[in-house]
């Protein structure tokens, strides 16, 4: 009977892992990964060059990874097991704390700091050193700056580089945000921050450049109706809850014209049409983008503002619009700093150097 | 191709093993043959060539033998197989050490050749070796099907990483061996054995060893928990893919021999070396140390023999100091075991502490990039060179990975296989076992396809 039994289980065995072979060989490829938001592997191209190199084996094997039937459910499954079962308090350098699904951002890389701190003082030396502006400069902390001690999670110095990058940046007055952001200021599945919660950062921000702080009741929270999954959910691959994203909208903003640079074109400060996209953070200021300017026909002054920022600075620029005339939101990491002068007339605007503690320690992408 | 890929679980093996047991007795080497040569050649499309000229060489080599009349051609043919094999493994994998080594000693220049090393050319060149040389000596029928010996030679469920099957060993099963579905579950159930102890836990330990080596803020105890991150890893990494093979092995009928018996247990290190990579120390012993004289020789000709057996064995890892004084060292251990009865009259657990203690400084100059690294090690081990005690970021990783700690040095006893044989005799053992196993197919397939880290150490030798 237990005989019997043995043969029946090693019978089942044969069949799942045939199963899974015959999947694996002949169900249709898919093209994108909605959780993790990246194309997936196809099957590579089979030629003599492909194969003699080596490099149709190696692209076979991304397919083969990429394609795996059910692979959202085993990688979720592997996350479980790695978490719940080897007790591994990460799993591929990310790690759940209060709900929240953040980066393992360990250690600090002085060498990140200070390149991008080069960069800056390139920026600052080629185009703002003689016109008279008024320069700032505010690191934005990730989640981590909140979760990671009380968690038991490891976390880069922040002081050390909050100071590094002062140091180098003499010319700028430097505006301390941690004051103003707690961990429920960032989404649960997301690396960014919420703008509904951003209201003491901006404040901050407004006031550190001498202009009238935004106040809560300029803005009307509205919901947006889909369920946002941050980049940590698919990365993480573990069972969260879908979050909600919200957009604060006033008057001004509505009057708040884009104008992109790229596409030579003006869109609306929150693109609506990106909700139906595989990023809905996009709906603020249409995303990554290299050169955006927002124009403020209700500004009270004609003082203008340049914003030197990444990601998060899309969901906090329509916060400091205030009375400036037209905010300039700069990406060099999408655009060369040396070529700027082609389109920005440098000439006494405010600056503010506005920078993530996960792009400036992983800086090798700015331009 | 790894065992632990996703290629070679869902679409090369069951289309081999499907096939294989489609096909009549006749074609089954045949098929296992070019199974087994499209399987290098995935790895290796360039090399496969040299493996089928190894092929070519050696069935050629062991016909010269078995066919000539003279003590004197026999041996001619013999050297020929040696040497040219020898000079293959010379070039492939030796020639820049050696290189290096003149350059750095004489400050000359030469330039180095910077070949690839052909994937597995230290297992496959080794069971070659013993085809012909057991031939020559008699202990071998020859083999005159080239299939066959094609087969033997290129088979791959052992021909990258081991065991060492020498050719006596598998003679008979070449030419006829039994199929049963109690075989094949058998070898199914120990290639998952072996898989899991590869991805569960050698590929976890061997990141965290990535870790140390990225660290900048190593401490004295990151530095111990690296060298027994290491020394379980490498264990559980080559132990495994040796179930793997034998598992394999299995399925398709073959018994190749144990490669591993528990080797962290031991109470001496010539009982380590009974019990660790068996089938690489017993080709020295019978291929290398008793044709030089073994022990019945004179004491200084008997520790000659001792040192070039275990600076080979050193060299045959890798192509660099580090790998030689490895090997000496352990050559040094079994010299004082042999001169200081006192060792083996210490308790057992004293013993063991010592044993360990030798094998894990062992790995961690195996492990060095070089001596220069190696030294950093040892000393960082000792807390030489101001490294603190403990750091924020040991005490991170010492939490995060205690229970993996805990498995693999419970794994490395026989405490589960004694528990496992308890309960497989009775009727939740019949349940379970199954169970257990689809949980190690689907947990492993689960970390496999989130693509973490997945390499084979002896791949590199």
């Amino acid at each position: 009977m237990d005989k019997k039994i043995r043969n029946i289980g090693a019978a089942v065995l044969v069949v799942l892992w045939a199963g899974l072979a015959v999947l694996s060989w002949f169900a249709p490829a898919r093209e994108m990964s909605v959780p993790e938001r990246r194309p997936l592997a196809q099957f590579p191209a089979v030629n003599q060059d492909t194969i003699l190199s080596g490099r149709f084996m190696t692209d076979f094997e991304k397919f083969t990874l990429d394609q795996f039937p059910a692979r959202d459910a085993f990688r979720t499954a592997k996350s479980l097991f790695h978490t719940y079962v080897l007790m591994q308090k990460d799993n591929n350098g990310i790690y759940i704390a209060d709900g929240y699904a953040a980066k393992q951002e360990y250690p600090l890389n002085p060498e990140s700091v200070d390149y991008a701190a080069a960069r800056f003082n390139y920026v600052y030396e080629k185009y703002l050193k003689d016109t008279g502006s008024k320069v700032y400069a505010a690191v934005i902390p990730d989640k981590g700056y909140y979760l990671a001690q009380d968690s038991g999670h490891l976390a880069m110095d922040y002081q050390a580089m909050f100071a590094r990058l002062e140091n180098q940046m003499p010319w700028a007055a430097h505006i301390d945000l941690t004051g103003a952001l707690n961990k429920d200021s960032y989404y649960f599945t997301d690396t960014h921050w919420r703008q509904e919660k951003l209201l003491p950062a901006a404040q901050l921000l407004c006031r550190g450049m001498g202009m009238p702080a935004p106040k809560a009741e300029d803005f009307t929270k509205t919901e947006i109706n889909r369920p946002f999954y941050g980049v940590y959910y698919g990365q993480a691959a573990l069972p969260m809850e879908p979050e909600t994203l919200y957009i604060l909208e006033s008057e001004r903003l509505k009057n708040c014209r884009v104008y992109d640079f790229e596409t030579e074109s003006y869109n609306a400060v929150y693109d609506l049409q990106k909700l139906a996209g595989k990023d809905l953070y996009e709906v603020y200021l249409s995303g990554p983008k290299s050169l955006l300017r927002m124009e403020n026909p209700d500004a009270k002054t004609d003082r203008e503002l340049i914003l030197f920022r990444d990601s998060f600075g899309s969901a906090i620029a329509p916060l400091l619009v205030s009375e400036y005339k037209s905010v300039t939101l700069v990406d060099i990491r999408y655009i060369s700093s040396a070529v700027l002068e082609r389109y920005i007339d440098f000439s006494g605007q405010d600056v503010l150097f506005l920078y993530s503690s996960l792009v400036l320690n992983n800086a090798n992408t700015i331009k | 191709m790894l065992f632990s890929g996703i290629p070679f679980l869902f679409y090369f093996l069951p289309v081999v093993v499907g096939v294989y047991f489609l096909l009549p007795d006749k074609l089954k080497n045949a098929w296992l043959l070019f199974s087994s040569l499209f399987f290098y050649a995935w790895g290796e499309p360039k090399y496969v060539l040299l493996m089928v000229a190894t092929i070519g060489l050696f069935y050629g080599c062991g016909l010269a033998i078995d066919r000539c009349e003279s003590k004197r051609w026999k041996r001619v043919w013999l050297t020929v197989s040696v040497a040219v094999s020898l000079g293959l493994l010379a070039v492939f994998k030796y020639a820049d050490f050696f290189v290096g080594s003149f350059n750095a000693l004489t400050g000359m220049g030469l330039p180095l050749l910077r070949l690839a090393l052909p994937i597995g050319i230290s297992f496959y060149t080794f069971q070659c070796l013993s085809y012909t040389i057991d031939v020559y000596r008699g202990n071998a029928a020859v083999q005159r099907n080239i299939l066959s010996f094609g087969a033997y030679v290129s088979l791959f469920p052992q021909l990258i990483a081991g065991p060492i099957v020498r050719y006596v060993d598998v003679a008979k099963q070449l030419e006829n061996r039994s199929h049963s579905y109690e075989a094949f579950t058998l070898g199914l159930r120990r290639f998952l054995v072996g898989l899991g102890k590869k991805v569960l836990i050698a590929n976890q330990l061997g990141q965290l060893c990535d870790i140390f080596r990225a660290s900048g803020e190593k401490s004295v105890v990151f530095y111990w928990m690296y060298a027994i991150a290491f020394t379980l890893h490498i264990y559980f990494d080559f132990s495994g893919y040796s179930d793997m093979a034998i598992g394999l092995g299995r399925i398709f009928g073959f018994h190749f021999p144990e490669n591993f018996n528990y080797p962290y247990l031991s109470r001496s290190v010539a009982e380590f070396w009974r019990r660790w990579h068996i089938s690489l120390g017993s080709w020295f012993r019978d291929y290398v140390y008793i044709p030089l004289g073994g022990n019945r020789v004179s004491r200084g000709r008997w520790i000659f023999n001792i040192l070039v057996v275990w600076m080979l064995t050193g060299l045959w890892h890798g192509a660099a100091w580090n790998f030689v004084v490895w090997g000496l060292v352990y050559a040094v251990a079994l010299l004082l075991e042999k001169q200081i009865p006192l060792l083996q009259k210490l308790p057992d657990i004293l013993r063991r502490v010592y044993v360990l203690l030798v094998v894990i400084l062992g790995f961690v100059l195996f492990n060095a990039a070089d001596l220069s690294q190696a030294a950093a090690d040892m000393a960082g081990l000792f807390g030489i060179g101001g490294v603190p005690l403990i750091t924020g970021e040991s005490v991170y990783y010492l939490r995060s990975y205690g229970l993996l700690f805990a498995a693999g040095i419970v794994g490395a006893t026989p405490l589960i296989k004694h528990l496992a044989q308890k309960v497989e005799k009775t009727r939740i053992g019949a349940v379970l076992e199954p169970i257990v196993l689809i949980g190690l197919l689907l947990v492993c397939t689960a970390y496999l396809v989130d693509g973490s880290f997945n390499p084979f150490l002896y791949f590199r030798f």
